[in-house]
């Protein structure tokens, strides 16, 4: 069956209306639970798993599926409005949602991030309908070597992102790597900066990172603030929307984002993560203004929704067609087939062509259902902005509290979330910027693990990273990119103090 | 009168001292927590769902399950040990947890002959010897001599130190007399690709996660750990008394229900009783194969047999690998 054979197939199984519902169900819960901050597409699914047993496997997967991704476009609102992001992707898209927020423009900004989300989300439908069969087989062709190299392209890229202050966004990322080795070390089974506690031999809790860092040092951080400032009494609809020039802002950078999204988001690991980042750096080394980024660039917030939508869809792809879950989300849904009997591997486009297509037929549906949905809800969201912080910061550091304890149950992580919080204050008072260490926390670990698989499997030959055409190619762009930042860096420098100082300025 | 005064005091008395047991028969008179190692949707959590549902059924309560996932399952018992609810808190575990765990953790935090009472064996699961598809051998006899030209000749991957797909081929290697490499994954997943991607020679995986690979032709799968051949993998030859292997070896993952030592010895009965009979019908064994596990049950003393072999052949296989580092 051809792809545009396939997706009308699943169109035809998508649109039954025993099937429909479940998507309209999906998409809407994972809308809301995004929004909360915490509670994750994580947290919903694994509730809503044993509610499946009783659907058919093509409604629960729909359903599961719809959850997920539309959890993404609700994640992108608590990033913007209350800089609470609860997965790393989400956290670069505070870097420019939450100053917009903060001009008074939190509408331009939902607005920009459900577009590009939406365009993000088309984009990868269609890269999956052209080109599954080649996505599924680039999984295969990635080995130990080439993850390493591709991981090390994405931190090198995106430590740039920080370049206010260089050192500080490398001191950010040095951290994050720092933090990503406790753990159980896969190679040799010893613990690592685990100080005997159990809990921490699966490393930090990753959610409690990310709301430690951004959402509970923002309520520290809002404490002793009044009220907020630069919200309108009233809004009205022309100022939820962006500007003529601002649209015209938005379509390239969700494309570029949109590209970048769909061939990462097709390789198991944090394919999501990486697009997010480079998106972001990719932008930003292209733009005529780079330093409007992180003061609330309309790019910033395009390229990495577009990219993080874009993953979402194609991270299907390795799942389905491999039966290797990207992230333990994927890890869930997998899981959900299991129950239904279905082994999700090389046979299911053939053995369950129904599911396959019908699922993707659902990403159409679901997404354009997600944004009909959104829109209209922009004015809602932006007036939650009004709530006073007396109620508003009590009830997020509650669900901040709910969401942690739904990873895994665990009482430690609450604890954790508390102290990261004191931790990610500190760190937001001294001007570093967090999500350099998520970045780092999430790339550090596989990073190393890759990186001593390769020398393992080549016997402790380091010319395994030259000698793979992929690792190789994903190696001199790293040292390109480096060679391009120390040429940029020596000719700023020779142009003498003036000049640095007045790009100082204006980025301050 | 007096008699009379006596009498009723004496039922009285009788009433009250009946009472633990009236209780005792009333038991469950409140849910039950099954606390789980495993987040939801994992193999354990899967299989404990198929068993603690008719059992809730038969209980006549419902059972919570509390996934406590972390350090390969430790979490869920040290969690299930800590509840306080006692004769009402449970617990399923593989046999990570039982067997190898206090060789590998220095800080367990319980011990497994005196912290943890055996109510039942669930299901089994072997494993299966894979290789890519066009590897040159066809049989284990052919992937021995391959692997025994030199130390190291061939590599397999695992999913950490310690693990059964780990610990299965370092037996299977100390029994054939060979010395493969050991190269360390996260999940089996990624292990499957690699052997696909032919980064990686060979692996230890469960039958279920190896046969669809089979099919497409990309894998296959040379022997089997259990000591009978095994359903969900028809056609796939039993390694022991194979190609120089004794005919003892065996390597199987379990699945196993638990309680905190303290639990009324009466009610471990009452669940062995329950669950046995859970496991001996039909659909339910049905459901545990199509996860690929084979349905077990017997006594609880059968699982401490169990838990006591396995510890005996894995430490002497754990001894060999801190030997040879």
């Amino acid at each position: 069956m051809s792809g545009w054979d396939g997706f009308l197939h699943g169109l035809s199984v998508a649109l039954q209306p025993g099937v429909l519902i479940y998507c309209v169900l999906g998409v809407v819960l994972g809308t809301f639970v995004g929004v909360l901050p915490g509670i994750g597409a994580m947290a919903t699914i694994s509730l809503l798993l044993p509610i499946t047993y009783y659907l058919s496997p093509e409604a629960a997967l729909i359903m599961l599926a719809g959850v997920y991704y539309g959890s993404q476009y609700g994640g992108a609102v608590a990033s913007i409005l209350l800089r609470l992001p609860g997965t790393p992707q989400s956290a670069v898209t505070t870097l420019d949602g939450y100053p917009l927020a903060q001009q008074g423009r939190a509408g331009v900004a939902l607005f920009t991030s459900m577009i590009s989300s939406f365009l993000g989300s088309f984009f990868g439908i269609f890269v999956l309908i052209l080109l599954s069969g080649v996505l599924s087989r680039a999984a295969t062709a990635f080995g130990a070597a080439d993850y390493a190299a591709m991981m090390l392209l994405g931190l090198v890229a995106a430590s740039t992102i920080g370049a206010k202050h260089p050192a500080k966004g490398f001191a950010m990322v040095v951290l994050g790597l720092i933090l990503g080795c406790v753990g159980t070390d896969v190679n040799s089974g010893e613990q690592r900066f685990t100080f005997g506690q159990t809990e921490l031999m699966d490393g930090v809790n990753l959610v409690a990172l990310a709301m430690g860092l951004f959402g509970v040092a923002e309520v520290i951080a809002n404490i002793h603030v009044a009220e907020r400032t630069g919200v309108p009494r009233r809004i009205a609809l022309r100022e939820l929307l962006p500007s003529r020039a601002e649209l015209r802002r938005i379509p390239f950078p969700a494309l570029r984002g949109a590209s970048l999204g769909s061939f990462f988001g097709a390789l198991p690991g944090t394919g999501s993560t990486i697009s997010s980042f480079l998106a972001y750096a990719a932008e930003r080394r292209i733009s005529r203004h780079p330093e409007r980024f992180g003061n609330g660039a309309i790019e910033g917030v395009a390229g990495p929704e577009a990219a993080n939508n874009a993953a979402a869809i194609s991270a299907f792809v390795p799942t389905l067609t491999l039966g290797i879950p990207g992230d333990p989300i994927m890890a869930l849904m997998l899981g959900a087939l299991v129950i239904h009997g279905v082994q999700p591997g090389p046979l299911m486009l053939a053995e369950r062509p129904d599911m396959f297509w019908g699922l993707i037929a659902s990403f159409g549906i679901g997404n354009l259902l997600l944004l009909v949905l959104n829109l209209p809800l922009i004015g809602i969201w932006v007036s939650m902005l009004r709530i006073p912080f007396r109620w508003l910061y009590p009830a997020i550091l509650i669900f901040v509290c709910l969401g942690v304890y739904s990873v895994r149950g665990s009482s430690f992580d609450i604890f954790a979330v508390a102290l990261i919080g004191a931790i990610g204050y500190a760190l937001s008072l001294a001007r570093f910027n967090p999500a350099l260490l998520l970045l780092g926390f999430v790339l550090g670990p596989l990073i190393e693990t890759n990186l001593r698989r390769a020398l393992l499997i080549s016997r402790g030959d380091p010319m395994v990273f030259l000698h793979r055409p992929i690792a190789a190619a994903f190696v001199l762009a790293t040292a390109a990119l480096l060679a391009m930042s120390l040429l940029q860096a020596i000719r700023r420098k020779s142009r003498g103090p003036d000049r640095v100082a007045s790009v100082n300025g204006e980025a301050e | 009168m007096t008699i009379t005064r006596r009498a009723a005091f004496m039922g009285a008395a009788a009433l009250t001292l009946c009472k633990p047991a009236f209780a005792q028969a009333a038991w469950p008179t409140k849910p039950l927590r099954t606390f789980v190692g495993f987040p939801a949707g994992s193999s354990p959590d899967l299989l404990a769902r198929i068993v603690t549902d008719p059992l809730a059924t038969a209980l006549g309560q419902p059972i919570v399950i509390e996934n406590k996932p972390g350090a390969g399952g430790v979490i869920g018992i040290q969690q299930m040990l800590n509840a306080k609810d006692k004769d009402y808190t449970f617990g399923t575990t593989i046999n990570g947890p039982m067997t190898t765990a206090p060789r590998l953790m220095p800080n367990l935090g319980y011990d497994v002959a005196t912290d943890i009472m055996p109510i039942v064996l669930v299901a089994t699961s072997p494993l299966v010897l894979v290789v890519a598809a066009d590897f040159p051998a066809n049989d284990l006899a052919g992937f021995i001599a391959a692997a025994g030209k030199e130390p190291e000749a061939l590599s397999y991957g695992s999913v950490g130190k310690g693990s059964g797909a780990h610990l299965t081929a370092e037996l299977f290697s100390d029994r054939a007399g060979v010395e493969m490499l050991h190269v360390p994954f996260t999940s089996y997943a990624p292990v499957t690709t690699a052997i696909i991607g032919h980064e990686i020679d060979a692996g230890f995986m469960a039958p279920s996660a190896a046969m669809q690979y089979v099919k497409a032709g990309t894998l296959k799968i040379l022997g089997i750990t259990s000591q009978k051949p095994f359903a969900q993998a028809p056609g796939v030859p039993v390694m022991a008394g194979q190609a120089g292997l004794p005919a003892d070896f065996r390597a199987e993952l379990w699945n196993a229900f638990i309680a905190p030592t303290g639990t009324d010895p009466a009610i471990i009965k009452t669940l062995n009783t329950d669950i046995n009979t859970i496991l001996a019908d039909g659909a339910v064994q049905k459901r545990l194969e199509d996860m690929g596990w084979q349905a077990a049950g017997g006594t609880p003393e059968d699982l401490q047999q169990r838990i006591a072999q396995d510890t005996k052949i894995w430490g002497a296989v754990l001894d060999r690998i801190d030997a040879k580092n």
